[in-house]
């Protein structure tokens, strides 16, 4: 067996298992997948392949014999298939199959539901800090509408009255919008939900929930947005993505106020979300850990350290690419850049 | 001193006082002056810190400026900057906290630094006019 240090992976079997599998190894650096294969060629696995290039192999014989497999990772569940690859796997090969495939199958799994809860409890931890800003945006409306009540309760003019009336009922829509945003952006992301997700709402509801993460007083807010501009993907991840890249961008502004950019594109086939700021930037020597899990610059009890990390995984399963520029006292831009989504018939309700 | 209390500048009109509202929701100083107007108060507005400089530095209101009530979370200068101008500038004028967010550290800071009270939105006009009437009190007393 070579000893690289590189544990060279051959997947057989495309479907859920050999996908997930995909979508778990190929983020370890210490891992190589050589090939996969299936005899199905619509099995989800090799969609997933292609996307994340990783070689399909068409013929078993070939995957295991020729391309350097250091480990043979069957997950097809078929006892014939394991009756093969015992007979054929090269002298140097090791396999996993039958119940150790079954146990990594269920490690995966339970990796996922991990994933799932670390991005709550993230998420969680961050609504603490909108404290100020709830507080903010309930109480004001609530005065407006506690101060109109008192004065009706003595107005004679009815013009007067029916004008006030009204003011409250527009103040009690703007208080229960506030709750609606809120409730919408702390629950769960329901899994495997994906689905056709317009970009522009979803930024306009990261940016109305940021507000209450962060001041937004003294920042010029610039909007360019591509209307078709469309993604595939989870709609409360999405959201999740957006209000931590945001609630950054204004965060590096605090100081010194400044201009936050937020563009959408469309071009050959792509999505491109690029959200700029005008603030600190990030050191050139940090840049390479700040989507390390609790990477964090902030003073103790104010980050998780798990932002950038989760919004990497997120923008990972949605297949996408994130990219980030930066320079110190001039500011940072994070581009993102998704796969153009295609209506599939289940819009995403944002 | 008492030549310079407000109300006998105001011919006519009985005038309790004029009251300078620090807030950067239109809809919050509409509200409050409503309340204070009914109360006899002139009343006055500013949408940030630094507005609320401006207007106090303006010609009589140097003088006749009786109170001011302030916002704390509020874009340029912000409430808690303002409030300290305020306390070094003007130890006179007394400064009643309006603020949405209750917080008890920043309340006792500001209580600390002269704030004559420190309110939490909503507040109901019978409070504030109190308020007011007990900020009003203070600066009769600085005056003499």
């Amino acid at each position: 067996m070579e000893r690289t240090g590189h544990t060279k992976v051959a997947i057989v079997g495309a479907g859920h298992g050999g996908h997930a599998l995909l979508d778990l190894l190929h983020r370890v650096p210490s891992i190589e997948i050589v090939g996969i294969a299936d005899r199905n060629p619509a099995a989800p696995g090799l969609q997933r392949a292609r996307e994340l290039r990783i070689p399909i192999i068409a013929e078993v014989p070939d995957l295991i014999g020729n391309h350097g497999a250091s480990l043979i990772m069957d997950v097809t569940d078929d006892p014939e298939m394991e009756t093969y690859l015992h007979a054929h796997r090269p002298p140097t090969t090791d396999i996993l199959n039958g119940s150790s495939s079954r146990l990594v199958w269920e490690l995966v799994q339970h990796e996922f539901k991990l994933e799932a809860e670390l991005l709550q409890s993230e998420k969680l931890a961050g609504i603490g800090s909108f404290a100020a800003g709830i507080a903010h945006d309930i109480n004001n409306p609530l005065q407006l509408i506690l101060g109109l009540a008192e004065n009706l309760a003595e107005e004679r003019n009815l013009t007067a009255v029916h004008e006030q009336a009204n003011e409250i009922i527009e103040a009690v829509k703007r208080t229960s919008a506030i709750c609606r945003d809120l409730t919408r952006y702390s629950r769960r992301a329901s899994p495997h939900e994906d689905v056709l997700v317009p970009v522009n709402g979803k930024l306009d509801e990261a940016l109305r929930i940021a507000r209450y993460a962060s001041s937004f007083h003294d920042i010029e807010m610039i909007k360019q947005y591509q209307p078709s501009a469309a993604v595939t993907g989870n709609p409360d991840e999405l959201l999740h993505v957006f209000v931590n890249l945001i609630t950054n961008a204004v965060h590096a502004m605090e100081q010194a106020g400044g201009r936050l950019t937020i563009e959408t594109s469309v071009l050959n086939g792509q999505v491109g979300v690029r959200i700029s700021d005008t603030g600190c930037g990030i050191a050139p020597d940090k840049i390479p850990e700040i989507f390390e899990p609790f990477f964090t610059t902030k003073s103790p009890g104010k980050g998780t350290g798990l932002g950038l990390y989760n919004v990497k995984t997120i923008v990972d399963k949605m297949h996408g690419v994130i990219a980030v520029d930066s320079q110190i006292e001039k500011g940072t831009t994070f581009i993102l850049t998704f796969p153009k989504g295609e209506p599939t018939g289940q819009e995403g309700l944002s | 001193m008492s030549e310079f209390k407000s109300g006998s500048f105001i011919g006519g009109e009985t005038c309790e006082g004029r009251v300078l509202v620090v807030d950067d929701e239109p809809d919050i100083r509409k509200v409050v002056k409503m309340t204070l107007q009914k109360a006899g108060y002139e009343v006055l507005e500013a949408e940030n810190g630094e507005k609320a400089i401006e207007v106090i530095n303006s010609g009589e209101n140097r003088l006749l400026l009786d109170v001011v009530i302030c916002d704390i979370r509020m874009p340029k200068i912000n409430g808690a900057e303002a409030v300290a101008y305020f306390r070094n500038n003007y130890p006179h004028v007394p400064l009643i906290v309006l603020t949405g967010f209750p917080d008890t550290d920043m309340a006792t800071s500001f209580l600390r630094q002269g704030v004559v009270d420190y309110l939490v939105k909503p507040v109901e006009g019978e409070k504030l006019r109190a308020a007011v009437a007990r900020a009003m009190e203070q600066r009769e007393l600085a005056r003499l």
